[in-house]
């Protein structure tokens, strides 16, 4: 899902008025196009298999996941029974789910942010200050972090990190003294692993950014240059304003996959030290797997998951069109 | 002039360390791979050093990550061309014969993405448990089924539209059913994008993990969690092992490196 969103809803449109014209040019022409959109039941045979499996897939663990939250069912005991809004109730009163709510939230603003942060800038210096040649080979090189699976990308900057012959620990270790542990200190793991999943994203945005700043048309940007503005304000007030709708797609897909972490937080602190980087999915995790195989209370909070990104994504996701 | 020179090179050296934080801590991983476990844990950090193939020929010779990687490869093409087969006709149809529902598909295919993969997992782990299918190749392949089938569909309904209609008219014209223009022309002329569409779903499953960490514990591990699983091994982190293992793990998506990039490019230059 890399800049997926940007071009949907607009392209919807035109489509439809391609498909108007070309039914009127086709008619014209003595065609019949139209018999090739009515008079064959290609759609509902091509359509419906996909969305019947989706739905099945996607619609089953669903209820069934508000259906086990409703429950008191764990791992190591076969016998339940519907307790209904229990599990939620005790969620509220559970300070470790605060915190891995708090956590989470946390996680995804800095992700976020970090990521357009990074990219915006680094996609302006690749854009004016090399020669296109190496940008497209820079471009190139730019994916290769994004398309690491996220265990091993995790594994490359844990190792890194490594307090005592990491790369990136070694310059601390002679500027400290002493050997420095990122991720085992609560106030700077957070950040070190944010660090792993911004380096992954921002430059695969940042490649993303460049190659829509080559589609757009010249003429403002010169335009602009021409009453004496000066390189940030043309980006600020003239490039950027006219991507505003792709790169809110990408701000967009970006929060979508920001909830995606597991795995590098899984790998690089296992939600550690104590409770510092435990992300809702991490908590639901080790509650409904490792310490207590408590299914229900974990499913409980993955169905609160579930409707709060739910709600959250289809509200920015329309209003953002 | 010297202070806008003065700016290019500053914005160059930027570039250049950014290039820098991209290659060395892969680079670095590449080569502590190569070496012995006393030539990794020095310091300062050693750059020159006596290569060895231990690592690596532990890695491939263990049985775990041996099954992991069959598991891996049958699980992840399995999931991709289950996904192919059904998305693809699908994403056609929503590209060629718009309705009222089309905008509605897509939505509901992009709305799977919002999913939080620990809400699918924990009642899949219940489903496939009641079943007596947990921890089995068939479980994970239909959970994959849809990542792939969704994302496929997504990706390659712009492909599909990209393909000049006046191609699929003249077949029209020329006889060719609703069926055979499908086959015989959309597909081969948007064949470039939906390869693309097709590695971007199975460089996704591939790389999946927390799904596969909770509907696995041993037989049909993938060679994400038995990566994972290597640190453990001993009470002192085999650096040298899971660094070879962190490189065999991302051989194969960064072998479609050149396809993906060229789906990218497609893929934002049309949009504007």
């Amino acid at each position: 899902m890399t800049a997926g969103g940007a071009e949907a809803f607009p392209l919807r449109w035109v489509s439809c008025a391609s498909v108007r014209a070309g039914i009127l040019l086709g008619n014209s022409f003595g065609l019949k196009a139209v018999a090739v959109k009515t008079g064959t039941r290609l759609p509902i045979v091509f359509v419906i298999p996909s969305m019947v499996v989706l739905g099945v897939l996607a619609l089953v663990p669903t209820i069934d996941a508000v259906n086990i939250a409703l429950q008191n069912r764990e791992l190591s005991n076969p016998e339940s029974h519907y307790v209904w809004l229990a599990n939620f109730i005790s969620l509220f009163g559970d300070r470790r789910f605060l915190n891995a709510m708090w956590v989470s939230l946390e996680w995804e603003i800095i992700t976020v942010s970090a990521t357009m942060i990074v990219a915006v800038p680094l996609a302006v210096l690749l854009f004016e200050a090399i020669t296109p040649r190496a940008r497209n080979a820079l471009c190139v090189l730019f994916i290769v972090p994004v398309l690491l699976p996220r265990v091993s990308a995790a594994y490359v900057w844990k190792f890194a990190f490594h307090p005592l012959y990491g790369l990136a620990a070694y310059p601390l270790k002679i500027i400290f003294g002493r050997p420095v542990d990122l991720l085992s200190d609560p106030h700077t793991a957070m950040a070190t692993v944010a660090i792993v999943d911004v380096w992954q994203w921002a430059l695969l945005f940042s490649v993303i950014i460049v190659k829509l700043f080559e589609t757009l048309p010249r003429q403002p940007l010169e335009a602009a240059r021409l009453d004496n503005a000066r390189t940030w304000e043309v980006y600020l007030f003239v490039a950027i304003p006219m991507l505003r709708a792709p790169l809110i797609s990408l701000i967009f897909v970006k929060m979508v996959e920001s909830l995606r972490a597991f795995d590098l937080i899984y790998v690089m602190t296992r939600g550690g030290p104590g409770v510092a980087t435990e992300t809702l999915d991490m908590y639901a995790y080790s509650q409904g797997f490792i310490e207590s195989g408590r299914i229900s209370y974990a499913s409980s909070m993955a169905v609160l998951m579930m409707v709060a990104t739910s709600i959250a994504f289809t509200v920015i996701w329309k209003c953002a069109r | 002039m010297i202070a806008q020179s003065l700016r290019q090179v500053a914005a160059r050296a930027t570039i250049g360390v950014v290039a820098f934080l991209v290659v060395v801590p892969v680079l670095w991983t590449l080569l502590s791979a190569f070496k012995h476990t006393v030539d990794i844990e020095t310091s300062p950090p050693l750059l020159l050093f006596k290569p060895t193939l231990e690592n690596f020929l532990y890695v491939v010779e263990r049985a775990s990550v041996r099954g992991a990687l069959l598991n891996s490869i049958i699980i992840s093409s399995s999931s991709v061309l289950i996904g192919a087969v059904l998305g693809l006709p699908c994403a056609y149809a929503v590209a060629r014969y718009p309705t009222r529902h089309a905008a509605d598909i897509q939505f509901f295919v992009l709305s799977l993405r919002f999913l939080p993969p620990i809400a699918v997992a924990l009642p899949l782990m219940v489903i496939w448990l009641d079943a007596g299918l947990y921890d089995t190749r068939i479980a994970m392949i239909v959970t994959y089924t849809l990542f792939t089938l969704s994302i496929t569909i997504w990706l390659a309904i712009p492909a599909f539209k990209r393909v000049p209609r006046e191609i699929e008219e003249a077949a029209f014209v020329d006889g060719y059913g609703a069926y055979a223009i499908f086959f015989l022309v959309a597909l081969p002329v948007a064949a470039k994008s939906l390869i693309g569409a097709i590695v971007f779903s199975f460089v996704l499953v591939w790389n999946e993990f927390l799904i596969a960490l909770m509907l696995t514990t041993s037989d049909a591990k993938t060679l994400p969690i038995v990566a994972s699983e290597l640190s453990q091994l001993g009470f002192d982190v085999p650096w040298g092992i899971l660094n070879a293992s962190v490189i065999v793990l991302a051989l194969p998506p960064l072998m479609f490196l050149g396809v993906l990039s060229g789906f990218l490019n497609s893929f934002v230059k049309r949009k504007v």
